[in-house]
């Protein structure tokens, strides 16, 4: 029998084991969001309010499967978005139902805007393809202000979730900046197994015009950060993740083997969870068939990677100005980035302005390059003005040269296209 | 995974009983030895490993003791430091000063028992010779030193240690009130590789370094867990130093952040941002001496770069939470009046929030798996149910954050996780007092 088919049998038993008995699934799925009635993390049933500044999320936590950029397909496992969805009628939660098998790379992108209540709501929907494991998931906002420890998502100095349970995580946004989400359990296994994702907050000053520089005749409504010159100014915004993985820890992982934390190195790397050329493709990638859920094989799972990276600028009717927002979220290297021919300005670090102390008040620290340089856990605000240079299509890759391959396969991995037009 | 939190559990009871039988001891100020004159001893010793290894390694003692890394020297700005160091492996070694100008070695340099010429970075010691080192400590600041004989083996196999050197007005980290602390904690990161230990032990004392392949990360010479042991533990004699760092609410902490390895290290600060005021031991300022540390720049991560020693300040309040940490009426009644700054100036409470409950209602207790720092409450200061067996490491009910290498394999102990670059801070309520 092949292991496809097999797994196809596991996920129903899987599931039932999971959350048939009873004392296990006595919480079950539970979504906290003011104004929300029936569970989905949205106002849309009548007589639904959403109070002001509230902004809410689901999302789960469990396993799924990934697929390089040269056709091999990983065993991962992530979050994915489960905001909007109801419980439904079914003998099993349709929310729960939804996660399973559905992890994405990278996670749902977390935007909210300054002065937002946050209320994020993760469900642990289980690995089903794992049914040995009984891990708990978390969510570490990666940079929060301030943080309170029972909202850090650090296992051993709070509470974590455990499957067929949800945890809702609280925040009151506060900091404008690029920030980043990942799990904190086990961190080295399930951050290489893939549980990464995007954050980023937009400042209160978005809205507000700013000249910049003065005299330019330049004009920008949104910003990285609360500056009060524009000198975040922005005119069109990109997330770009670095992130990389050691296709033999994640073989070994589905194998149910030791796990090689020690030899752990970047055999492929990408941004957004694609290697180039996926990262130019605009489209969700198609789900692995290895997936038993995917719907190539009857199942409800689209993509495992449903975001692209690549960049379009179009300057006639969009601006000049593009700001990527980079992470790197690797758990085995720092990578170096270039976009050839295009100017780099970083204008932030580590979600504040690079500005002395961090200041908006602070001494202009913001440098102008044609590299930057992100370890893991590290972010940088970069803006480009492409307002000097030819329509065409540019590049944006590692310098680590080693780096730029798809396995074994050369030409590829960390890279992708920013193509402006006039 | 539940066998793994057990065993983290477990760990870290012992890691808290130790340190509880412990307490007592000061851990407000880095433990080191104060100058300007130090005798240092290069010897060989066996450091343990949290993987339940133990390892050769060659460092500097403050008399008979090996240690890993190397006593931290702590002098003041102006001094005229000699250090004398006695060479009792059986190669030479030496000692040299990043950051420091105008050292000076004795006039026994090329002498008996000493050795110099070309090639050589500095006089070096020759096995059973001594040499003497001589500088003027002319800046504040968080430094390195170790050996530089062959660095690339022997500051790998443990010759390496820090140097403070304090201004004159107390509790700054420089000659500017904006690099004033409250409590000053030194986290010295080094990466290993056994196998070359291994053939040290075994007696090839040129192994090949080009091969070499980290598995064992280090704060202050220990592994995760036991970094957040005690100081001068009697179980772990060769490595005097953890980096557990607490604080109360409010409190800026100052971490000398050295990086003392081969190999960069995103170190992640959980909790808040660090400003990092000084790099190399020079306050980031734009006018020496008058701007003040006006270059700096706030992050929740350090690159962390080989060489290099960052000096960053770290505070944490629980500000604009958007609910009261010390918990609401019911669970304890407490009053925040507002000194001006929107903060008690007695508790460090943030006002605006008093009294707010917490916004969500957490999980029962059967659908989460506990921490072994969590109190059982989400207030600082509080406690609650916990499950049999589970939680309780936390005596002061503080809030535990994690400082750590972002290069999560890092987090590792040869193969084993948890582990490595990795320590706690905690907030510790202000009705414990601290040290």
């Amino acid at each position: 029998m092949n292991t496809l088919k097999l797994r196809k049998l596991w996920v129903p038993l899987a599931v039932a084991a999971a959350f048939a008995v009873p004392q296990m699934a006595r919480a079950g799925i539970y979504v906290q969001c003011p104004g929300d009635t029936d569970g989905d993390a949205k106002w849309d049933t009548p007589g639904e309010v959403q109070p002001p500044d509230t902004h809410c999320m689901h999302i789960s936590g469990g396993d799924g499967y990934s697929v390089m950029a040269d056709g091999k397909q990983l065993y991962t496992f992530g979050f994915s978005d489960l905001t909007g969805i109801k419980r439904g009628t079914g003998s099993i939660d349709a929310r729960l139902d939804a996660g399973i098998l559905a992890a994405t790379q990278p996670a749902p992108t977390i935007e909210l805007k300054e002065g937002e209540q946050f209320y994020l709501t993760l469900s642990n929907v289980g690995m089903v393809l794992r049914p040995d494991l009984f891990d708990p998931h978390s969510v570490h906002f990666h940079g929060f202000p301030n943080a309170a420890a029972i909202f850090d998502g650090l296992p051993e100095a709070s509470i974590v979730i455990n499957m067929g349970g949800s945890l809702t995580y609280f925040y009151n946004i506060v900091e404008p900046g690029t920030f980043i989400y990942h799990c904190h359990v086990e961190a080295t296994e399930h951050m290489e197994m893939g549980m990464l994702g995007q954050l980023f907050v937009k400042p209160a000053q978005d809205g507000q015009t700013f000249e910049y520089p003065l005299g330019s005749g330049k004009t920008y409504t949104q910003f990285v950060y609360n500056d009060g010159d524009g000198a975040t100014g922005y005119d069109k915004s990109y997330a770009l993740q670095f992130g990389s993985f050691d296709h033999v820890f994640h073989e070994e992982h589905i194998g149910v083997q030791p796990l090689p934390f020690a030899n752990l190195i970047s055999s492929y790397t990408f941004i957004n969870g694609r290697g180039y050329p996926d990262t130019v493709n605009p489209a969700a990638l198609p789900s692995a068939a290895d997936n038993p859920r995917a719907t190539d094989n009857g199942g409800t799972v689209a993509t495992g990677q449903p975001l692209s990276a690549l960049v379009e600028i179009d300057r006639a009717s969009e601006g000049s100005t593009l700001l990527l927002r980079l992470s790197n979220l690797s758990v085995a290297d720092f990578f170096s980035v270039t976009a050839l021919g295009l100017p780099m300005r970083v204008v932030g670090q580590g979600a504040r302005i690079l500005r002395g102390g961090g200041e908006v008040t602070g001494k202009d620290l913001s440098y102008n390059t044609n590299v930057v340089t992100l370890g893991g856990g590290e972010t940088h605000d970069v803006l480009i003005d492409t307002s000097g240079v030819p329509a065409g299509t540019y590049f944006l890759y590692t310098t680590n040269l080693n780096f730029l391959s798809n396995g074994a396969e050369d030409y590829g991995g960390l890279m992708t296209e920013i193509v402006i037009t006039n | 995974m539940t066998q793994l939190l057990n065993r983290l559990a477990a760990l870290g009871g012992i890691a808290l009983a130790l340190w509880l039988v412990a307490t007592g001891q000061a851990v407000a100020a880095i433990a080191g030895i104060t100058g300007p004159n130090f005798n240092l001893t290069a010897r060989t010793g066996y450091i343990s490993t949290a993987d339940g290894n133990s390892v050769l390694a060659w460092g500097y003692a403050n008399g008979a003791t090996m240690q890993y890394p190397g006593p931290t020297l702590i002098v003041n700005q102006g001094e005229t430091v000699t250090v004398t160091l006695t060479n009792s492996l059986a190669v030479p070694t030496s000692l040299v000063f990043p950051g420091q100008s105008g050292v000076s070695t004795n006039s026994n340099c090329g002498g008996a028992g000493t050795g110099t010429g070309v090639g050589l970075m500095t006089c070096e010691a020759l096995p059973a010779g001594t040499v003497t080192y001589t500088f003027t400590a002319t800046q504040p600041g968080t430094y390195l030193y170790h050996s530089g004989t062959k660095p690339a083996l022997q500051v790998e196999m443990g010759l390496v240690g820090a140097l403070i050197v304090r201004p004159p007005v107390a509790n700054q980290a420089y000659d500017h009130p904006d690099s004033a602390y409250d409590r000053e904690y030194l986290l010295l990161l080094t990466e290993m590789d056994p196998d070359i230990h291994n053939q040290v032990a075994r007696g090839n004392l040129s192994p090949d370094m080009t091969n070499y392949f980290a598995v064992q990360w280090f704060i202050n010479g220990r592994n995760a867990m036991d970094t957040m042991l005690d100081d001068n533990l009697p179980l772990m004699p060769h490595q005097p130093y953890g980096s557990m760092v607490l604080a109360h609410p409010g409190e800026k902490v100052l971490a000398r952040l050295i990086s003392a390895g081969r190999d960069l290290h995103p170190f992640h600060f959980h909790g808040n941002n660090v400003t990092v005021i000084a790099r190399d031991g020079r306050l980031l300022e734009s006018q020496p001496g008058v701007s003040g540390p006006d270059l700096s720049w706030s992050d929740f991560t350090i690159t962390a770069v080989p060489g290099a020693t960052y000096d960053a300040l770290f505070q944490w309040t629980g500000k604009n939470l958007g609910w009261d940490i010390y918990g609401t009426a019911a669970i304890n009644p407490h009053t925040c009046t507002d000194d001006g700054s929107g903060f008690d100036a007695l508790t460090k409470e943030w006002c605006d929030d008093h009294y707010k409950p917490i916004p969500v209602s957490l999980p029962n207790l059967q659908d989460v798996t506990v921490g072994m720092s969590y109190s059982g409450s989400p207030y600082l200061g509080a406690t609650g149910a916990l499950p049999p067996g589970q939680g309780g490491y936390n005596p002061y009910s503080g809030y535990f954050y994690m400082w750590h290498s972002h290069t999560e394999k890092e987090l590792t102990n040869n193969d084993i996780f948890p582990g490595g670059m990795m320590t706690m801070f905690v907030v510790v309520p202000r009705a414990y007092p601290l040290p």
